[in-house]
């Protein structure tokens, strides 16, 4: 296991230096950047100038795009992640508290998922061809159909408007709710056909109608054998949406002011302030790196133990 | 209809009070604080580094307070100045301070205060974007402990009206010195209000300034503020914040005038409209091409557009049409110019015009000149009321024959990429209080390189911006109008009122000449 | 018994196809999918004749009007009519879904197959270069597109065909490093082939089931991503009636004019819905175990 996980991490860094490469790149054929975005048409063509002169040297904004790289690089290696153009404060601070925020949304919001698809996908494969099966199926294709604004708008419209159930700008925990659901609910759907495909799957299989002929329950077959697999192929389905969830959830960030880092990427596009992206991009490569090194970890700790049983 | 859901939700409040502590109250605001809209968080508290609009607002209404105010009129009076003499050669402003102010960590405000402000901005190194605004200046003393001296490399008209903004309102020396670069993050000032906790991205709370004492004669409260406490809540979303109104959870919201229709005539709430609005939305254009390089060919386009209908659709009829370069909201607006020398909606003369450029179509369609259809580009920032606008304004100019093709991108690349000449018309927008801003945009070459020298502009705009006596200054004002006007290098096309939205309890709500809000007049009244 | 021998193979291959279509219009799913996929090329086409009002007719003093015997949807934030936007949308849907798919299937089917068929050398570059374009935010990738290349709805159908490249190449590797050890393919390099020959005259045809099984739900995720490019200010330009565009710029009438904002969020539902239907059904066609 040792081994496997040096390994992994040696071919981890080459992906991370061309996310750097490929970054920096890109900051070199963007046209404009914060300075310039925040001063020009604030004042005088000349003054703007001179304020955006200063701050450009500041921020190494004036040397070619290797040299920017290798300077970040440094600071990067001493734990640097450089100060915010436009918020003159530094990154971590910035990125710190969005970052907890989106893995709170993205954890609620994955436990919905899970519960909700997990069991809708057992019903639906115990239930099998019967009206129970052919409804969860079909709502599971909704979810996979809507689009996750539109369903948040819904939501808030639904919950907060028409039923007064929550206040339109919840404080305190509850504050998760709607977000969490939209995020969640959406994501339960592949979760919920992924499980349902697998049982069916593993069901069929004749150890298990050996163990049906030797009178066997079948709530016991479906907790027992069944769902154990059918857990392992959700977990690649994770692994493989939570690259989405990270990233994708920053129109729901927006929509429910959730402040978290998605929200924080598209704002600093629209500033550009490429401190901010930077760091941003960083992270969440380092995350879909750490979660997918998880989820394989996960699974190869998992399966043989699932083999043993069979 | 509200009535009957405030209904529905005090018997769902009454009956699941029984089943324990409900988290859906509405957070309607104690007498004594009220909750605030603002649209976005903003970058920083600290007016060296940041002019920007949001945080102007929330420095200038509760925060900091400046040497002067502008009255009804737009004309600077006294406010923690107590008085100021201009030296003949109109170099040197000295202002005599009104004793008696403190800062909100209880250190003294005095001449050294004003001095320090003055000296960070035009520091190159706070990189401060006041700097290029008071151009002229060279540098500030402190006379003594209630005396100021600023001395100008050339006389500054502009300066004393200028002085009004919560660019420079003063921030206490020792937080400033004692917090270093994380001043941006807990303000230290002179107002009604002082700083208390800003959680980022949701709000900030501001609580009342125990020591407050009222210097500006037009507040309607002399003493300490009613309030006991603010709190700014951060809500970028315009249909969230309607609901939120609806509510109890906002007391105060800026709305756009699309999301105030529900409140309208409901007595309920009360709708404050800022006809003081200083901003103004126009189109440029490309003047070194062909054919906008034709003072004739511009003057066709602004006979054609329909502006009450861009007003309309933009922002749900709020504002006024605007023929002249100048907002009315800005001292030095000439009506007369504007009715005289602008261009109302009237296609059939701008058809009329193309028609004797030699602008011709076939069979009512596209016209052409030469071989050259009349296929133009019109450029913007991304934004729900320019893309409304430019929708109208895309339809008036088919109207007359004339295609254009529209592209709206973020600001910060639609600005910038003006430089570049491969654009033809482009629509605007600007917030300015001072009649300076005319210099900014047409003084030659202008703000984007490409106007050609114009004597009589030059010659009109200078002498605005070095006039110190106020009524003469007007005049050159006026001149300037005229002659941008004449020109038909700006194509007016409105001034938008900001609305905004407040429950009944609020009293007292209104703002100054500058926009700024009288913080210390506002009072919830007791339900 | 060798006529019948001869007989048979004939017989197989004329009726596959026929097959083919036989199984698929029993299949609820796939022939429900595909009658909405006819709704909305009809519509398509067929939009100036079925749309009652010019969809880009602005009418400031009508605007945000609830549905009505003039405006089945009502009208929009300027005025227009939502019905008539809806129907010309189905243009900008199909094309979207077109020219993405078309742009991650080629390129991602390309370097999948040389991934896979080629020297180890080239597979664990690309493989490389697929973990890197995964790795970066898809978001910041196209929103990074829209700052360099301006926003456009060429751009944009660009940068969610290149979001997709590396699924597909992942699949058709996958799909042919399965195919490699099958005793065909080792005939046709016994026989001298060329790697480019075996690569696309032996190989691609086989790997073609899974691909187009992959691509029958890549592309309804694709139309999800594209509609949500206008949030950022990508895809269609104004006044395209593009439907993720009219979604997210109607939003903020959520409150006081739900029905500018239901119209295209639910024709983009439907839609993609019926993408999805149509591809549960050619799934359970063209490869029944799965």
């Amino acid at each position: 296991m040792g081994r496997y996980l040096i390994r992994r991490l040696l071919l981890a860094a080459p992906v991370v230096v061309g996310i750097l490469l490929i970054t920096f790149l890109i900051k070199a054929a963007v046209p404009t950047d914060a300075v310039t975005a925040m001063y020009q048409g604030q004042m005088s063509e000349k003054d703007a100038a001179q304020a955006i002169a200063a701050l450009r040297a500041k921020f190494h904004l004036d040397l070619p795009w290797y040299q920017q790289l290798m300077i970040y690089g440094r600071d990067l290696l001493h734990g640097d992640l450089g100060e915010s153009i436009r918020l003159r404060r530094p990154v971590v601070d910035e990125i710190g508290f969005r970052y907890v925020n989106t893995l709170i949304l993205t954890g609620v919001a994955l436990a919905i998922a899970l519960v909700v698809g997990v069991t809708t996908g057992v019903i639906a494969a115990a239930k099998r061809n019967t009206w129970l099966d052919v409804t969860a199926t079909t709502v599971a294709l909704f979810g996979i159909s809507m689009p996750a604004f539109f369903f948040g708008l819904l939501l808030i419209l639904v919950v907060s408007v028409w039923l007064r159930l929550l206040p339109v700008v919840p404080h305190g925990p509850i504050a998760i709710l709607l977000p969490a659901l939209s995020l969640g609910l959406i994501e339960a759907a592949p979760i919920s056909r992924v499980t349902r495909t697998s049982m069916i799957d593993v069901l069929r299989r004749d150890y298990i109608r050996a163990a049906r002929a030797r009178g066997a329950g079948e709530l016991s077959l479906i907790l027992r054998h069944g769902l154990p697999n059918a857990l392992l192929v959700v977990l690649t389905v994770v692994g493989l949406q939570i690259g989405n969830l990270l990233g994708g959830a920053f129109i729901i960030e927006t929509i429910f002011s959730w402040h978290g880092i998605g929200e924080l990427a598209v704002n600093s596009i629209k500033w550009r302030d490429f401190t901010l992206t930077q760091a941003i991009i960083l992270v969440s490569a380092l995350s879909y790196l750490f979660i997918n090194l998880a989820v394989d970890v996960l699974y190869a700790w998992l399966d043989p133990r699932v083999e043993i049983q069979a | 209809m509200l009535t009957r859901r405030r209904l529905l939700i005090s018997s769902l409040a009454a009956a699941g009070a029984a089943a324990g502590p409900l988290p859906i109250a509405a957070r309607a605001a104690a007498p004594g604080s009220a909750n605030i809209r603002i649209e976005i968080d903003p970058e920083g508290l600290y007016n060296v580094q940041s002019i920007s609009l949001i945080v102007s607002n929330v420095l200038g209404g509760y925060l900091l307070e400046r040497l002067v105010y502008l009255d009804e009129k737009g004309e600077p009076k006294p406010w923690l100045a107590d008085s100021w003499q201009t030296s003949d050669d109109g170099k040197v402003i000295t202002f005599k301070l009104k004793p008696g102010k403190t800062f909100h960590d209880a250190t003294p405000f005095n001449a050294e205060a004003v001095k320090l402000l003055f000296d960070t901005i035009l520091d190159p190194n706070s990189a401060s974007p006041s700097k290029g605004i008071i151009g002229p200046l060279e540098k500030v003393d402190a006379v003594d402990d209630m005396t100021v001296r600023f001395t100008f490399s050339k006389p500054f008209a502009p300066f004393l009206g200028l002085l009004g903004q919560s660019f420079f309102g003063f921030n206490s020396p020792t937080a400033v010195k004692a917090a270093g670069s994380a001043y941006a993050r807990h303000p230290v000032g002179t107002g009604p209000f002082m700083f208390k906790s800003w959680t980022p991205g949701t709000e900030i709370v501001l609580v009342r300034n125990p020591n407050f004492k009222q210097f500006r004669p037009d507040a309607a409260n002399q003493g300490l503020p009613h309030l006991e406490s603010v709190t700014l809540r951060v809500m970028t979303e315009e249909g969230v914040v309607a609901s939120a109104l609806q509510t109890g959870e906002l007391d105060i919201a800026p709305l756009t005038a699309d999301a105030m229709k529900p409140f309208d005539g409901d007595a309920e709430y009360v709708i404050i409209t800022d006809k003081h609005a200083k901003n103004l939305m126009f189109m440029e254009f490309d003047y070194k091409k062909a054919p906008f390089s034709d003072r004739k060919f511009r003057e066709a386009i602004s006979y054609a557009i329909d502006r009450a209908g861009v007003l309309q659709a933009a922002f749900g009829g709020d504002g006024a049409i605007a023929l002249g370069p100048l907002s009315r909201g800005i001292p030095g607006y000439d009506d007369a110019i504007a009715k005289d020398d602008g261009t109302p909606y009237d296609p059939a003369k701008a058809k009329e015009i193309l028609d004797s450029l030699g602008w011709v179509s076939k069979d009512g369609g596209t016209r052409s000149k030469d071989g050259v259809p009349a296929h133009f580009t019109v450029r913007s920032y991304a934004d729900g009321t320019t893309e409304r606008a430019l929708a109208v304004i895309q339809a008036n100019l088919a109207a007359v024959g004339i295609q254009v093709d529209i592209g709206t991108a973020d600001w910060g690349s639609f600005y910038p990429a003006l430089l570049k000449p491969d654009w033809d018309m482009d629509l605007n927008r600007w917030t300015w209080s001072d009649p300076s801003v005319m210099s900014q945009l047409f003084r030659s070459p202008g703000h984007r390189q490409l106007l050609p020298p114009n004597a009589a502009i030059d010659s009109a705009l200078d002498a605005a911006d070095g006039e110190l006596d106020f009524k003469k200054r007007m005049q050159d004002v006026s001149d300037a109008q005229k002659a941008i006007l004449e020109d038909r290098l700006i194509l007016p096309i409105l001034t938008d009122w900001p609305i905004t939205v407040t429950r009944k309890v609020v009293e007292g709500y209104r703002l100054d000449y500058l926009g700024y809000t009288y913080a210390g007049d506002l009072k919830i009244a007791a339900d | 018994m060798s006529a019948a021998l001869d007989e048979a193979p004939e017989f197989e291959a004329e009726s596959r196809l026929a097959q083919f279509a036989a199984r698929f219009l029993a299949n609820r799913s796939a022939a429900f999918g595909g009658l909405v996929l006819l709704v909305l090329i009809v519509c398509a086409a067929l939009a100036p004749l079925i749309a009652p009002h010019d969809p880009l007719a602005i009418n400031p003093i009508m605007r945000l009007r609830p549905p009505s015997a003039e405006h089945w949807f009502g009208t929009d934030e300027v005025g227009r009519d939502l019905f008539s936007r809806i129907v010309y949308g189905c243009r900008y849907f199909l094309l979207i879904c077109l020219v993405a798919a078309a742009i991650s299937a080629s390129f991602g089917t390309l370097l999948g197959l040389i991934a896979g068929a080629g020297s180890s050398l080239a597979d664990g570059l690309i493989m490389r270069l697929m973990d890197v374009m995964l790795a970066f935010p898809y978001i910041l990738l196209v929103l990074v597109v829209v700052a360099i290349l301006g926003p456009s709805l060429w751009t944009g159908m660009i940068a969610v065909g290149v979001a997709g490249i590396p699924g597909y190449a992942r699949v058709v590797r996958a799909a042919v490093l399965t195919v490699r050890r099958e005793d065909y393919v080792e005939g046709a390099r016994v026989l001298g082939a060329s790697r480019a020959q075996i690569m696309f005259g032996t190989v691609l045809p086989n790997v073609l089931s899974p691909l187009i099984v992959y691509l029958s739900f890549a592309t309804p995720l694709a139309a999800l991503l594209a509609s949500a490019l206008s949030f950022v200010g990508l895809g269609a330009q104004p006044p395209a009636p593009e439907w993720g565009a009219m979604l997210v710029n109607s939003r903020t009438y959520l409150f006081s004019a739900w029905w500018a904002v239901a119209a295209p969020g639910t024709a983009l539902f439907f839609a993609i819905f019926g993408l999805n239907l149509l591809g549960n059904g050619l799934r359970d066609v063209l490869d029944p175990q799965s």
